[in-house]
């Protein structure tokens, strides 16, 4: 083994040891709150409020991609044990703020996940979010479409560097699918003062 | 082989970076000094304070920190409270539609694609054992639901030296990453307020 082999084992071990001390932990994701970005699609959008229904797993998708996120060793959780939960207060939380949430209101938005994942990856992470949303008005169905979001970033050997950008990435995929939604054509007509 | 030799540069920074956060006793950090606090009193205030929405975002590299912005968000909803500029600071809407959000940006300074705009003005000696993070404020505002929007944005830089490196010119010592944060936040966001508060279209 020659010098550069040899250094570069040494190094690697350094880094496996570095890794190995920020592994193990869970945290729980932030609870959903307005974001800037997607108060100003909401204001130039004029829609009409609605209430936000249920939001839950997908059929035929397995369980614990809705309650559980892992970052090599480290797990993120949902606020309330739900992804889909998170994603449906994602909305609540976006609507509310920008006075267009009304429990009383015919238009009904509901959801399913259909994707939750993260790759830390050693040099590539990526992750992705996708879900199938419902409009429902006075119990017709007016809009019904996937939306997707999904992010790639440099990523890290060492746990200490790709992890926290791995959770951050994903965490933000939850505001960057909303934004996606009220940004979709169909969406914005569904939504629409009739 | 060059591919190895590559891997091994990437991992050893890496394992500098890691072990320099983990081993915090090593790593100094220091407020960058060109950015001074604005105070409330200099804002020029409006004849009649209304009411704002006001949403605040923290980010990394332009992607949303939901963790950092729930660290921040109280201390920069009660500045902006304090700061005489609005009659009342929420985060729901407001009958007049007015909105002003906040958005704090964090590029890293060593990341050529994210520098520029940083390299004239602050504190940059980059040497091997500095890291500098960049912070861009940008704060729009909207008087109204229907009018123009205001754009005023500041720059602030944290450096973190590591070991016997030398001290960054024009920089003050922060006790710890946490309080260099705080205080990075309260000057960079006193900076777009009063700019705002100066502007002939702030009502």
């Amino acid at each position: 083994m020659n010098t550069l082999s040899l250094s570069l084992v040494r190094r690697l071990a350094l880094v496996a040891m570095l890794a190995a001390m920020t592994g193990c932990v869970t945290t729980t994701m932030p609870a959903p709150a307005p974001s800037a970005a997607n108060a100003e699609k909401l204001r130039s959008a004029k829609f009409v409020p609605a209430q936000v229904g249920t939001f839950k797993l997908a059929a035929g998708k397995p369980a614990d991609m809705d309650t559980s996120m892992t970052f090599r060793a480290s797990t993120v959780k949902p606020v309330n044990g739900s992804y889909a939960g998170q994603l449906r207060d994602e909305i609540a939380a976006e609507l509310n703020a920008a006075g267009l949430l009304d429990p009383k209101s015919k238009s009904v938005i509901e959801g399913q996940l259909t994707d939750s994942m993260a790759d830390t990856g050693m040099s590539v992470g990526k992750a992705r979010l996708a879900a199938k949303i419902q409009v429902k008005r006075d119990g017709q169905t007016v809009f019904d479409k996937e939306i997707v979001a999904d992010s790639t970033w440099e990523s890290s050997f060492v746990g200490a560097v790709a992890i926290p950008a791995a959770r951050n990435q994903y965490t933000a995929l939850y505001k960057t699918l909303v934004g996606k939604l009220f940004d979709d054509v169909d969406f914005k007509r569904a939504m629409a003062p009739q | 082989m060059f591919a190895l030799r590559d891997l091994a540069r990437r991992a050893a920074l890496c394992t500098f970076l890691a072990g320099s956060a983990l081993l915090g006793g090593c790593a100094s950090v220091y407020l960058d000094g060109t950015t001074k606090e604005v105070q409330a009193s200099q804002f020029k205030k409006p004849a009649s304070p209304a009411p704002v929405q006001l949403l605040f975002e923290f980010q990394t590299k332009g992607v949303a920190n939901a963790q950092a912005t729930a660290m921040l968000r109280d201390r920069v909803v009660d500045q902006v409270k304090a700061s005489g500029l609005f009659s009342e600071v929420g985060s729901n809407a407001v009958p007049s539609g007015a909105l002003l959000t906040i958005t704090l940006n964090n590029v890293p300074l060593t990341d050529n694609a994210f520098s520029k705009g940083f390299v004239t003005g602050l504190t940059f000696g980059l040497a091997g054992s500095q890291v500098s993070d960049g912070y861009v404020c940008t704060a729009n505002y909207h008087a109204t639901r229907d009018s123009a929007t205001v754009i005023k944005q500041a720059r602030h830089a944290i450096h973190t030296t590591v070991g016997a490196a030398a001290t960054p010119g024009n920089a003050t010592k922060m006790s710890n990453g946490k309080e260099a944060a705080y205080l990075m936040t309260q000057q960079v966001v006193s900076n777009v307020l009063n700019d705002l508060s100066q502007d002939a279209n702030f009502k």
